[in-house]
C-alpha cells in the first residue's frame, strides 16, 4: 500500500511539472497563466508532502 | 421534584480514525467542486480560474486557521467554540448560528445536486422537466440521511471513507488524462482574453467560488470524536487543503482550456467552447464535473457512465456531513449555554444528539421547499422573478451557503487572533507560519499575519455576497437576526448575561479538554506553562 501511495505522489509531481511546462510555453500571456502556475506548484507541493509522510512512516516501521 | 439520576452523562464516542478524519473533511469539501464548478463557470466565464484562485488563497488561510485551532482546542463544535473563547458568548453564538445555516443548506444543496448528477443517467430526474419527481427524491434523501445519523457515526465514517478514496482516485485520473490529452493552453488564453466578465459578474463568481471550499471545519467538528486529535488533525488538514485547492484550480483551468472530444454546437449550429454550455442552463450547472469528464478523449466514454454515479454518492455523503455537522455544533452550543439544553440530549443507545439531528434536518427541509417552490408551483415563479431576480433553486441555496460561510469564517479569523493574544499559554502543536512577536498583558504573544490577510479576503467575499446575491442579502441577515432574538430570549429566561459572557474557568476547561482527548503530553506542557506564568507574575508583584 505504501508503494502505491508513493507512486501516486510521484505521478502528482510529474503532472505538476507537465502543467508548469505547458503554461510556461505561453508565458507571454502574462497574468493569464498565473492560476495555471499556482496549480502546477500546488501539485508539486502536495506530491512532496505525501512523499515526506511516506518516508517518515517507513522510518518509523 | 424528581432527583436527577446519578452516573456519568453520555458523551460522544471517540471512533474517528486518521483516515476517518480526512474522509469527513474530504466528503464535505471534496464534493463542493461538483456543485461550485458549473455555477462559477456560468457567472465568472473566462475569469473562472481567477475566481477560484482568489477564493482558494482565502481557503488556504481558513484551512490553516482551523488546523491550528482544532489541534489546540479539540472539542465538538469547532468554529463557534473558538470564537466564543476568543471574543465572547454573543460572537460565538453568531459564528455558530451562521455555520448552522451553512450546514442545513449543505444538507439540502448537496442532496439536490446529487439528484442532478443522477439525472445525467436517469433523464426522468431532470429538474426542469420533472420538478415534482426531483423534489420527492431529494426529500427522501434528506429524511434517509437524518435516520442514518441517528443510528451513529461509526457506520457513516466507514461509508465516507470508501467513497472518498474512490473519488480521489477518479478525480486524479480525470485531471491527469484531461491535462495530458484534452487541454490546450491557447484555448484557455482565448477564453480569458475574449470572455472576461464584468466586475459585477466577477464578484458574483468569486463569492460562488467560495462554495467550492466550504466544509474543512468538518474535521474540527469531529475533533471530539477523533483519536489523538492534536496529532492527527494537522496531518490530515494539510493534505486536505492542498488536495482541494488542486482539484478546484485544475477543474477550472481544464474547463476553460478543454478541447472537447465531441464538438459542442450552439442553437445555430456554431461550435462553442466547453464552458459556454453553463450560462443560463441550471440543469448543466448542477452536473458540471460529469459533463467535463465525458469530454476527455476515449476515457470519456467510460467516465460518462461512472462519474455521475460517483458524483451523486459523494454529494450524498457531503449532505450527510451537513446533518452530522449541524447536530454537533448545536450539541456544543447547548453545552455552553448558547442554545437550550435540549440540543445536548444524547440518545441512550446510539449516543448521538438525536434532538439536534431532527431539528436541523427539519430546517433543511424548509429550505428545500423554498428552493423548489418556483419549479413546483409555476404561479410563484413570477413572484420570485419580481423580488429575487428570478434565481433558480440551486442559486438560492448557493447564495445562502456563501453568506453563512463568509460570515462564520470572518469571525473565526478574529477569534484566532484574539486567542493568540488572550491564551498564549495553550500549547499549539501546529501553528500558522509568519507571525509577529510582541508582548501583550505581560506575556509574549505572536500575531498571525496570515489570519489578518485571510480575514481581509473572506470579509471582501462577504461584501461581494451582500452586493451581488439578491436572496443571500435578504435571507442571510434575516437568519442571523432571528437567531439573535432567540438567543436573547433564551439568555433572559435563564437569567444569564445578555450581551456579556458568562464567567468561565478556561484553564480548568483546557486541562479537561486535553485529558479527554488523550493528549497528556500537551496537558503536562500546559500545566508547566501555567505554573511558570503564575510564578513570573507573583515575582513581578513582589
Amino acid at each position: 500500500m505504501l508503494y502505491v501511495r508513493g507512486v501516486l505522489a510521484v505521478v502528482m509531481i510529474a503532472l505538476g511539472l507537465v502543467i508548469l511546462a505547458r503554461m510556461l510555453v505561453v508565458a507571454s500571456a502574462g497574468f493569464a497563466i498565473v492560476p495555471g502556475l499556482v496549480l502546477g506548484a500546488a501539485m508539486i507541493a502536495l506530491g512532496f508532502h505525501r512523499l515526506s509522510l511516506i518516508l517518515r512512516n517507513r522510518r518509523m516501521t | 421534584m424528581a432527583a436527577k439520576k446519578a452516573g456519568p452523562e453520555p458523551e460522544l464516542r471517540r471512533s474517528v480514525t486518521p483516515w476517518g478524519s480526512f474522509a469527513w473533511g474530504y466528503s464535505d469539501v471534496g464534493a463542493d467542486i461538483f456543485v461550485g464548478l458549473g455555477l462559477v463557470l456560468a457567472w465568472a466565464a473566462g475569469a473562472s480560474n481567477v475566481a477560484f484562485l482568489f477564493a482558494g488563497v482565502v481557503y488556504v488561510c481558513i484551512g490553516l486557521a482551523y488546523t491550528e485551532l482544532a489541534a489546540t482546542y479539540p472539542v465538538a463544535g469547532g468554529g463557534q467554540y473558538f470564537v466564543m473563547r476568543g471574543l465572547g458568548d454573543i460572537f460565538g453564538f453568531i459564528a455558530g448560528w451562521a455555520v448552522l445555516l451553512d450546514f442545513t443548506i449543505d444538507v439540502t444543496l448537496f442532496a439536490w445536486s446529487s439528484v442532478d448528477y443522477t439525472s445525467q443517467l436517469a433523464p426522468a430526474l431532470v429538474n426542469s422537466v420533472h420538478p415534482w419527481l426531483h423534489f420527492v427524491v431529494v426529500l427522501g434523501l434528506v429524511v434517509g440521511l437524518c435516520l442514518l445519523n441517528v443510528v451513529g457515526v461509526r457506520e457513516s465514517t466507514a461509508f465516507n471513507g470508501v467513497v472518498s478514496a474512490l473519488d480521489v482516485l477518479s478525480e486524479t485520473l480525470i485531471l491527469c488524462l484531461g491535462f495530458l490529452f484534452a487541454f490546450q493552453p491557447q484555448l484557455l488564453l482565448h477564453a480569458m482574453h475574449f470572455n472576461w466578465p464584468t466586475p459585477y459578474q466577477l464578484m458574483l463568481g468569486t463569492s460562488l467560488a467560495i462554495v467550492s471550499f466550504v466544509g474543512l471545519e468538518s474535521i474540527s467538528q469531529a475533533a471530539q470524536e477523533t483519536q489523538r486529535p492534536a496529532s492527527i488533525i494537522p496531518r490530515t488538514s494539510v493534505a486536505l487543503i492542498l488536495t482541494i485547492l488542486i482539484f478546484a484550480l485544475a477543474y477550472s483551468n481544464l474547463a476553460l482550456g478543454l478541447h472537447p472530444w465531441h464538438p459542442i454546437l450552439d442553437a445555430s449550429g456554431h461550435p462553442i467552447q466547453f464552458w459556454q454550455i453553463f450560462p443560463h442552463n441550471a440543469d448543466n450547472q448542477g452536473k458540471a464535473v460529469a459533463l467535463l469528464a465525458a469530454q476527455i478523449p476515449y476515457y470519456g466514454a467510460f467516465a460518462a457512465l461512472y462519474v455521475p454515479v460517483l458524483g451523486a454518492v459523494l454529494l450524498l455523503i457531503s449532505s450527510n456531513s451537513g446533518v452530522f455537522g449541524s447536530s454537533r455544533i448545536a450539541y456544543a452550543m447547548s453545552r455552553t449555554d448558547l442554545l437550550p439544553s435540549i440540543f445536548q440530549r444524547v440518545h441512550a443507545t446510539f449516543r448521538t444528539p438525536v434532538i439536534s439531528i431532527a431539528f436541523f434536518s427539519t430546517i433543511a427541509l424548509v429550505e428545500l421547499l423554498f428552493a423548489a417552490a418556483p419549479g413546483l408551483f409555476p404561479a410563484l415563479g413570477s413572484l420570485y422573478a419580481r423580488f429575487f431576480h428570478g434565481e433558480n433553486g440551486l442559486e438560492f441555496l448557493a447564495d445562502l451557503y456563501a453568506f453563512g460561510a463568509a460570515t462564520s469564517y470572518s469571525f473565526v479569523f478574529l477569534g484566532l487572533i484574539a486567542l493568540r493574544l488572550s491564551d498564549p499559554l495553550s500549547p499549539r502543536k501546529f501553528k500558522i507560519p509568519f507571525n509577529i512577536n510582541m508582548r501583550f498583558r505581560g506575556e509574549r504573544v505572536e500575531l498571525p499575519v496570515i489570519a489578518v490577510i485571510g480575514f481581509l479576503g473572506i470579509f471582501s467575499i462577504l461584501l461581494f455576497t451582500l452586493r451581488t446575491h439578491a436572496l443571500g442579502r435578504i435571507f442571510g441577515p434575516s437568519w442571523l437576526l432571528l437567531g439573535l432574538i432567540l438567543y436573547l430570549v433564551y439568555r433572559k429566561h435563564r437569567r444569564l448575561p445578555l450581551l456579556r459572557s458568562q464567567p468561565r474557568n478556561w484553564r480548568a476547561d483546557q486541562i479537561n479538554i486535553l485529558r479527554r482527548a488523550g493528549e497528556l503530553e500537551l496537558m503536562d506542557q500546559y500545566l508547566a506553562n501555567l505554573k511558570a506564568s503564575d510564578a513570573r507574575r507573583s515575582g513581578e508583584q513582589t
